[in-house]
């Protein structure tokens, strides 16, 4: 019995990785439409979208769209910062009570995916809550019994 | 449940992107909203501009008729070269937008007083003042003269278009880092926002007066005690244009008959100095030119040096540009906004600039004739004022009103303020009159100027600010002249507050151009000018301004004593620390000083500053020294002033004394030249006594006095007692004030009564000089950079070079194929 509930569990870690980081992928894919000139909040419906579409649980939305679009934004601003050898990030840090290049690229990597995350979960529970649950047991499910 | 997690979520987010939507306080700064200024696609991260290489570009441009292309090099510097002047303008507005937008956004909303707009209520009063002035009554009057001239008023629209083809093409991630912070859009350039900006440049350079100081002390003092404190003649000075009897049969225009006496009649100005001012010692805007003919010059050939001290900031006030068309290849600074080079030169001709620093603004006391003030009378009649309403925009409120009367002598600037001495005075500023010819024929001229005669016939298009034009050319003439159109006045007729009830005390005439001081190879070899007095006394026009006393005469004998002038003697010049005031000044003081009164200490003080060169070097402590100990004296001497001023003790006993106590009243307070001067020949002067003492105080008493209050002062604060650049704490200020965008702690030498007039927040905005010959040899270098983002290799890149008494060899192209490794990259635009 314990085998088989640890491989359970194991297998369904892996199912949830995979959700989480698919979740990811997919915001981090379809964020960069922000390129084209999308304003900034954008990203939430965007967000939301892929919640409904790609979760298949809260955390999976939550964590996986907070890592899209911390990813989204960290690394599009680190690319600039990079290329800009850091001049502007240390002035602008200064206009922050002095926070360094580091940790601009930081608060700009959080926002973004607190942003992603708070609609991914948005859409995952809105879901939930317009279409019957799916009859797969989630991973929370499975561990609460 | 499922509800309940649904809506909270929604609610979380929805909370949340508000929050990132709204402006952010942080301490006493407001913060844009943080989404839109993270955002790494549209906020302040696309303003991080690559810190390598230059990406070449070719693009169409509507309304070009043919191809420009724009070389940059390692400075940034675009070199147009257009197959037509349009073209070449339509061009320069582009680029120019493209490096500088904000700034021109900033400094026509400045003059504008639409500041508040975009910043919110404080900087309402700046706004209501700017609209109080005429700034903008000005700028459009600037227009109407303008378009007299349809060829240059085309080449003000090519410009004003190519920066809307910029401004038009731009996504909100394009726009500079300032407007994201201040959370505002671009808006399109216009031909009114060009006067505007040459407005500024008026308002910053010719709205000098001291006539609220001047009325205020002469009822105080006296004539005969005004006359000894506050003559407008210095003895030792050296005039831009020398008597050289060129005036002996010039006809000069008469003055108007106004009445002299309406001055004392007015009284005192009663209540609050307005501004803060203090020890007189010239304008803090002020600049040096001076050209050398061949004879001085080690190259036979004319050198050609400016360097205008303006306030320094970040982005600089300048933009270099070099212009190719057909009809010129000129190089030089520009100010972004306005079309042309303003400084600079070409392969023929150069030519300088410094502020002529004439009074040309006078005050008119109103007579209202009704409670409204609707109606004023003038020569017994009543006229009515004529009202503009201006509708101010404040940020996160609702519109401010404001309503200016406008009387025959101008706008009523201070009457929204009960308590300003001025408020029912009217402005007349020589800047609010509609130009005679269009300014720009007048740089267009210079631009394209081959010789003498272009030269001449260019200037006397120009009315104000009124600027010494000074000039070289490879042919080996030099000259300079005080250009500007200037009232002709009675006898100390707008030193004073005015009546503003007679007509005959208005301006009605200037004088002619061709009257106007002027200079043209002088046998002395060379031609300067420091913001000095124009002519000596036997000019035959009165004027009045605010003189500079020392950096002039400085200038004066070492281009005297100069011989085989090189480049490098000029750069030793436009850096030298040398203050004619200290060395005037010290040695008097230390003769004064009676060192058997001191301790030891104060000894040892006495001898570092006996030791003195008279250079305001950064790492020396006794330029600090002399500073402090030169404002002590000063302020001991003038202690009745300042009780006047106080209307404390004071020992003129006037009624209008009496009329409103514990207020501050604006007085004035003598030149520095003067002080030293009466240090030197009149020490028993009764101002050296402090009135509340028994004794008899002499310059002797106050020297040392003094002298011991400096010892003391630094033994107190020895944290103050450092050397000179330390003490100065040089500062160059981004224009929007964000201290994260400016440069501090530059250690500078120099000084305000120095040829290298750098204080704290003012200096050589430009330093350029050109030999002229069969290849043009120009260096120059200011303190900023091309580009006026903050995110750009390009913002302040020329700031150490400048700091460390570099200069640049500038690179006057002949082609657009010209080879040079400091070539960056190339724009090329083409018709549509």
């Amino acid at each position: 019995m314990e085998g088989t509930r640890h491989q359970t569990e194991s297998k369904s870690t892996f199912l949830m990785m995979k959700n989480t980081l698919l979740t990811a992928l997919a915001i981090f894919v379809l964020g960069n439409l922000c390129r084209f000139g999308l304003p900034w909040w954008c990203l939430a419906p965007l967000a939301l979208l892929v919640g409904w579409y790609f979760t298949r649980n809260a955390w999976a939305a939550f964590f996986g769209g907070f890592l899209g679009g911390f990813l989204l934004w960290y690394a599009t601003a680190w690319l600039s910062d990079l290329s800009n050898g850091g001049m502007l990030s240390a002035k602008v840090g200064q206009l922050f009570m002095g926070v360094q290049g580091w940790q601009l690229l930081l608060v700009t990597g959080i926002l973004g995916g607190l942003l992603t995350a708070l609609g991914a979960l948005t859409g995952r529970w809105a879901k939930e809550m317009l279409v019957a649950p799916s009859k797969k047991r989630n991973y929370l499910q499975e561990k609460r019994r | 449940m499922r509800t309940i997690k649904f809506i909270l979520a929604l609610s979380l987010t929805t909370l949340f992107v508000w929050q990132l939507a709204q402006p952010q306080q942080l301490g006493d700064k407001t913060i844009p909203p943080f989404g839109s200024f993270f955002n790494p696609f549209s906020g302040f991260w696309t303003n991080a501009e690559p810190a390598k290489g230059f990406d070449d570009v070719s693009r169409s441009l509507p309304g070009l008729k043919g191809k420009v292309e724009v070389v940059y090099d390692d400075l940034l510097v675009p070199h147009i070269f257009a197959e037509n002047q349009e073209d070449a303008a339509r061009v320069q507005g582009y680029v120019t937008a493209q490096h500088r937008l904000w700034q021109m956004d900033m400094t026509s909303r400045k003059a504008s007083g639409r500041l508040s707009e975009v910043i919110g209520e404080k900087t309402l009063r700046l706004d209501r003042l700017a609209r109080r002035k005429g700034m903008v009554y000005a700028a459009e009057n600037d227009l109407i003269g303008w378009k007299k001239s349809p060829k240059t008023m085309a080449l003000l629209q090519a410009y004003t278009d190519g920066v809307n083809a910029w401004v038009n093409q731009l996504s909100p991630a394009e726009w500079p880092i300032e407007f994201k912070l201040l959370n505002y859009a671009p808006e399109p350039w216009t031909p009114l926002k060009v006067a505007l900006v040459s407005e500024a440049m008026a308002e910053t350079l010719c709205t000098w007066e001291d006539d609220l100081e001047s009325t205020n002390t002469l009822a105080a003092l006296g004539r005969e005690t005004f006359d000894y404190l506050y003559p407008e003649w210095n003895p030792k000075q050296h005039p831009i244009i020398p008597d050289t009897g060129q005036w002996a049969d010039l006809h000069p225009l008469l003055p108007p008959p106004f009445f002299a006496d309406s001055t004392r009649s007015l009284g005192f100005m009663e209540t609050e100095a307005p501004e803060e001012k203090y020890l007189s010692d010239g304008p803090i805007v002020g600049s040096n030119n001076w050209a050398l003919s061949g004879a001085k010059t080690k190259s036979g050939k004319p050198i050609l040096c400016n360097d205008p001290h303006l306030n320094l900031t970040l982005p600089s006030i300048w933009f270099q540009v070099q212009i190719h068309t057909p009809e010129a290849n000129t190089y030089g600074v520009s100010l972004p906004g306005v079309p042309g080079v303003l400084i600079g030169f070409n392969e023929n001709i150069a030519w300088g600039l410094t502020n002529v620093s004439h009074d040309v603004s006078d005050w008119y006391k109103i007579h209202w004739a009704n409670a409204e003030r609707s109606k004023y009378s003038i020569d017994g009649e009543q006229k009515s004022v004529r009202f503009s309403y201006e509708k101010i925009g404040v940020k996160g409120q609702s519109d401010f009103m404001d309503t200016i009367r406008y009387t025959v002598f101008g706008p009523i600037t201070y009457d929204f303020e009960s308590e300003n001495p001025l408020r029912d005075c009217a402005l007349r500023w020589i800047a609010h009159d509609v130009p005679e010819q269009s300014t720009f024929d007048v740089f267009l001229g210079l631009n394209t100027g081959k010789n003498y005669e272009a030269y001449k016939n260019a200037l006397p298009g120009f009315d104000s600010p009124a600027q010494n034009f000074v000039f070289a050319s490879r042919t080996g003439d030099i000259a300079i002249q005080t250009q500007g159109k200037y009232p002709v006045r009675g006898d100390q007729q707008g030193r004073f507050v005015q009546e503003g009830d007679r007509w005959a005390n208005a301006w009605h005439s200037y004088i002619p151009s061709n009257q106007v001081p002027s200079m043209k190879n002088p046998s002395r070899g060379y031609v300067f000018s420091a913001n000095q007095h124009s002519t000596p006394p036997s000019y035959p026009y009165y004027y009045l301004g605010n003189f500079e006393d020392w950096r002039s005469r400085r200038i004066h004998d070492r281009l005297e004593a100069m011989t085989n002038a090189t480049v490098d003697s000029m750069k030793s010049m436009q850096l030298d620390n040398f203050s004619q005031r200290a060395a005037d000044a010290l040695p008097t003081m230390l003769r004064l000083l009676d060192r058997t009164q001191l301790d030891a200490e104060g000894k040892q003080m006495a001898e570092e500053l006996a030791r003195w060169n008279f250079r305001y070097e950064s790492e020396l402590l006794a330029p600090t020294l002399f500073e402090a100990w030169f404002d002590s004296c000063y302020t001991a001497t003038w202690d009745e002033i300042t009780a006047l001023e106080k209307r404390g003790q004071s020992t003129v006993p006037t009624d209008d004394l009496l009329a409103s106590k514990n207020q501050k009243i604006a007085l004035l307070y003598p030149d520095a030249w003067r002080f030293i001067e009466m240090m030197q020949t009149d020490s028993a002067s009764v101002f050296f006594d402090h009135p509340a003492t028994p004794f008899r105080e002499t310059a002797r008493d106050i020297v040392l006095e003094s002298f011991k209050l400096t010892q003391a002062y630094f033994k107190e604060h020895p944290e103050n007692r450092v050397a000179f650049g330390e003490h100065k704490g040089f500062v160059i200020k981004h224009l929007g004030q964000i201290d994260a965008f400016s440069r501090f702690g530059i250690k500078l030498g120099g000084h305000r009564t120095a040829p290298n007039a750098i204080s704290k927040a003012n200096g050589p905005s430009w330093r350029m000089i050109v030999e002229l010959g069969d290849v043009v040899r120009a260096l120059g270098v200011y303190p900023g950079g091309q580009s006026g983002n903050p995110g750009s290799r390009f913002y302040d890149n020329m700031v150490d070079t400048w700091a460390n008494g570099n200069y640049y060899d500038l690179l006057f192209l002949k082609s657009s194929g010209d080879v040079s490794t400091r070539i960056l990259g190339k724009q090329v635009f083409n018709p549509k």
